[in-house]
């Protein structure tokens, strides 16, 4: 059998070793990690789509007192991007042609485009508004309009258009054929584009990190005080991998060095810290070994929840060594033999509380189910195979002052004048979980779950300040057979959404529509603008201006098209940002920002067909609360399905009672963290797994445990206990919120665990090994 | 929008220029003074004429009271411009999306305080005469973005203060501007400070 195992353990090296050498990837964003909705799944596809791109979407901010050195430090930082291979920077050409292009595509047109407000006003019958400022412009200071457009349009409504178009924002606007915006004395340019990349990948991050970094320091160099904001999930994701990798070398370098020294402190002797390691190492390689065979790639956080594992793949191996304590057992096989029990059931538990994982749909916890389930039946078959073999190490005799410790918590739940004490203790636990239960508060929030670097928040939120626009994470669909019936349920919306703008639910939102009114809309526009401003008062305007009305320009009756506005340059990039390629039929977007009112703004596509509100985070949230609720479920699920299985060892009675002490410290954990505050999270119900699983494995061994030997049994309870507080108690340090809510609900858990342990072990009632 | 701006700040702009020639305008004080304006566009039948008043006050900025051929308030500053007949808003422009006008007062700045070499890097800059009768020609460099500079000349003339303008646009069309009746003051009256701040809000 050794023999067997380490040629297996030998094909999951070679395997290991060719995927290291190939290089590892790793994937970064939480969103993986998560559940996705199948309900809509074309839906789904599209979201997906829409949230890539705008996930890809780079925007760069560059700023300086000095106009020149903020326009020549801009167009540096868009070479050097442009020359990393990762950017490709949003094509902009010289204002001029662009100003020309547009004029050119709407000019044969104008008679049916309105801008929202000139429409508006012609609704509300106040066209005298529209003459009266097409009067002010013409005779007004800086006027701009010549004889030419005013023949073509007399009441100057296109510049009108022009000058309300939603350009990537409110504030920026086009100089010398660079976006830009002046703020606080501040001329800042925009460099923006599209990241050429996956933004989850750790080597495109590091890339881009570094080109922008050396384009930041050259920009400084020509000019002290220019400043540069950056926003884009690149940059956050990267950072967040940046601290997560950090605090996974940390993590596992704390608490392997912690194992390895409370392994010396206990045996005082190197062979119990070899075999352990020798445990750990195979456990931790299996894992890794496997989950890529499975996978292809690891999630960084399965990855850093893997690690974890440390903590309990190092229990088998500390359980058979915790033998050495024990006078009655010399040889290797004894000591097997005697833990034998104990920690196949322990990894039967334990493999049943990571499988439920597999039962929810998430892609994370398969990776992080996976890693486990391999790791660990890895460690158990080193321990059952190897260690026997490999020691050589006769009973240690030091043990006489870590035994009386444990035994004194045997004594504590056994001793039959300390019942009153158990009653008191019992009462307490009961009171605090009262308490907790009045203040437990669940949290599905994942705005509020992400670790968002706090530096590039501030540096958002300035963007936004200064610039007008965020780089916006909500968005509508419009599905739809054609082009025109999109474009007409958008202008639905858009109507609503403009009363919605209005009740400040919404600061702007940018929809093809916005640009190309559909056929429709540009036809109703004609009449409006025959009917209620030319027919009424173009006779008179013309007059006082001194322009004959017979040398007027009147347009063709045709109707500008979506299509023919694509090949345009200047609206090329509007459509390919708001317009998503799809085989059944068309698909638009809706872009908005700073959405303050979701709710609002979701019921503004109630009743249009084909129109959907997304919301990735608050999706992701509600999906959180639902599968939070449903891992609740799973827990009891695999709290009753492990009862047959201990009752063929312990029968029913005795299955109970092992569980009793496992199913307190499950149910206490998150009543007794609510006392300090923090929320019930989908995360801590994921740990709360573990914990139902470890302290059934805990409960286990004291119920193996005769009288003689029940002090040696707790004390590899509480080494076992010891080193998976300090590999999963680190996590409580993490920045991520759901790696910091595992941390926190597993110290907790398995010290509760340990501590109610022996309760199993009270009244053992079955057969002599 | 930006020959818009482009032509506000330099009707504007030639009224302190002129007083450099003999000192600069103090903070806190106010160049009053009246206007007329002709258009001329080809293809009309006749110029647009317009005429008015106008307030200067270098820090908050300028208020362009047309009152013939009908009322047409326009009130420039920092923040934009806003335009309103008879009271009621007809056109508001941020300034924050067209940072031309930010050069541009950044210029006027630099003509208060008689720095010509700003001027330098927009325009051939030709002067002529004695400070009692100047006149400054105003010309886009070669090769300048005609969307950025949509004019072929601007001509300055005056003594102690700017008293005529002629802008020549790209396709020959003009605007003459005479001024008269100028006066420095220190005070704002309380409606048109209210204005200039209303306007910046």
């Amino acid at each position: 059998m050794a023999a067997i195992w380490l040629a297996l353990v030998l094909l999951l090296g070679f395997n290991l070793a060719w995927r290291v050498h190939q290089g590892l990837t790793f994937r970064t964003d939480l969103m993986a990690l998560l559940p996705r909705d199948e309900a809509d799944p074309v839906l789904q596809q599209i979201n997906d789509n829409i949230a890539g791109s705008l996930s890809r979407r780079v925007a760069i901010l560059v700023g300086d007192r000095d106009r020149d050195h903020a326009r020549a430090a801009a167009a540096g930082m868009t070479r050097a991007l442009e020359a990393s291979s990762l950017f490709e920077p949003l094509a902009l050409r010289s204002g001029s042609r662009q100003f020309a292009e547009l004029g050119a595509l709407y000019f044969p047109y104008r008679e049916g485009i309105l801008s929202e407000d000139d429409r508006q006003r012609l609704l509300d019958g106040k066209a005298e508004t529209l003459k009266a400022r097409a009067l002010s412009q013409v005779f007004g200071i800086a006027g701009m309009a010549d004889a030419r457009l005013l023949r073509g349009d007399p009441f100057l409504l296109l510049p009108a258009f022009f000058t309300a178009l939603p350009l990537p924002s409110s504030n920026l606007g086009l100089d010398d054929g660079m976006l830009s915006v002046t703020d606080a004395g501040m001329t800042w340019g925009l460099v923006s584009g599209r990241l050429l990349g996956d933004p989850y990948s750790l080597d495109i991050q590091s890339r881009l990190n570094t080109a922008f970094e050396a384009a930041s320091r050259q920009a400084r160099a020509g000019s002290p005080d220019v400043q540069i904001l950056h926003g884009g999930a690149v940059f956050f994701a990267g950072a967040g991998a940046t601290a997560a990798l950090e605090e996974m070398s940390t993590l596992g370098i704390v608490s392997g060095i912690g194992t390895m020294a409370l392994v010396l402190l206990v045996f005082r002797a190197l062979t119990p810290l070899l075999l352990s390691l020798l445990a750990i190492g195979v456990g931790m390689g299996a894992g890794l070994s496997v989950s890529l065979l499975l996978f292809g790639d690891l999630h960084i956080l399965a990855m850093l929840l893997g690690l974890s594992l440390i903590g309990i793949a190092v229990d088998y191996s500390l359980y058979y060594c915790v033998e050495m304590f024990s006078p009655g057992q010399r040889t290797p096989r004894e000591r097997l033999t005697r833990v034998m029990p104990g920690i196949t059931l322990g990894l039967v538990t334990t493999v049943v509380g990571y499988a439920t994982f597999l039962l929810a749909p998430f892609p994370g916890l398969r990776q992080v189910a996976a890693f486990s389930v391999a790791g660990l039946i890895a460690s158990f078959a080193t321990v059952v195979f190897w260690l026997p073999l490999l020691d050589r190490r006769g009973p240690v005799r030091h043990g006489s002052g870590l035994l009386a410790a444990t035994a004194l918590l045997w004594r504590f739940w056994e001793a039959s004048k300390l019942r009153p004490a158990r009653v008191a203790v019992l009462i307490v636990l009961a009171g605090v979980a009262i308490a907790g239960a009045c203040r437990i508060t669940p949290l599905d929030d994942v705005r509020r779950m992400q670790s968002l670097a706090p530096d590039l928040v501030a540096e958002q939120a300035r963007m936004q300040h200064i610039a007008g626009f965020a780089i916006g994470t909500q968005f509508f669909v419009v599905r739809a057979a054609d082009d025109e019936t999109a474009l007409r349920n958008e202008e639905t919306l858009l109507d609503r959404l403009r009363s919605a703008r209005r009740a400040g639910a919404l600061r702007g939102y940018r929809a093809p529509a916005s640009f190309i009114p559909s056929a429709k809309r540009q036809r109703e526009n004609r009449a409006l603008r025959q009917g209620r401003l030319e027919t009424p008062l173009l006779a008179g305007y013309l007059a006082r201006i001194g322009l004959q009305a017979a040398e007027r320009d009147v347009a063709p009756d045709d109707v500008l098209t979506l299509a023919m506005a694509a090949k345009v340059e200047p609206l090329a990039e509007m459509s390919r940002e708001l317009t998503v390629p799809n085989a059944n039929g068309v698909v638009h977007v809706v872009m908005l920002d700073g959405v303050s009112q979701p709710d609002l703004v979701r019921a503004a596509a109630i009743g249009i067909d084909g129109v959907n509100f997304v919301d990735p985070a608050a999706d992701f949230s509600r999906l959180l609360g639902r599968y939070r609720r449903r891992a609740v479920a799973l827990i009891a699920v695999s709290a009753v399905l492990m009862v047959p299985l201990l009752a063929l060892r312990y029968g029913v009675s005795g299955a109970i009672r092992v569980m009793l002490p496992a199913v307190l410290a499950t149910a206490l954990v998150p009543l007794a963290k609510a006392l300090w505050g923090e929320p019930f999270t989908f995360f801590d119900t994921i740990a709360l797994v573990l914990v139902l699983s470890i302290a059934v494995d805990y409960a286990v061994f004291c119920a193996e445990a005769d009288a003689a030997y029940k002090p040696v049994a707790l004390l590899g309870v509480w080494m076992a206990m010891a080193s998976t507080a300090l590999s999963f108690g680190l996590l409580i340090r993490s920045q991520a919120a759901a790696v910091h809510a595992v941390g926190g609900t597993m110290l907790l858990g398995v010290i509760t665990a340990f501590l109610l342990a022996p309760m199993a072990g009270t009244h053992r009632v079955t057969k002599d090994d | 929008m930006n020959r818009r701006w482009f032509l506000v700040a330099l009707t504007s702009a030639p009224a302190t220029l002129a007083q450099a020639q003999l000192r600069s305008l103090a903070a806190g004080e106010v160049l009053r003074g009246r206007f007329k304006q002709e258009r001329l566009l080809k293809g009309f039948d006749r110029p647009l004429i317009s005429t008015g008043d106008f307030v200067l006050d270098h820090g908050l900025g300028l208020i362009w009271r047309t009152e013939q051929p009908f009322a047409i308030m326009t009130v420039i500053t920092s923040a934009g411009l806003v335009q309103s007949i008879d009271g009621e808003e007809t056109t508001r422009l941020a300034a924050a999306r067209l940072p031309f006008l930010a050069r541009l007062y950044d210029l006027l700045g630099a003509a208060l305080s008689g720095d010509w070499r700003a001027l330098d890097k927009l325009f051939q800059v030709t002067r002529q005469g004695d400070p009692g009768h100047w006149e400054i020609v105003l010309e886009p460099h070669a090769g300048a973005d005609p969307v950025a500079m949509p004019l072929r000349s601007v001509t300055l003339r005056g003594g102690q203060f700017l008293d005529e303008a002629k802008i020549v646009r790209l396709d020959g069309d003009s605007d003459q501007l005479a001024f008269s009746g100028q006066s420095l003051g220190t005070s704002l009256s309380a409606a048109e400070s209210e204005r200039l701040r209303g306007a910046g809000k």
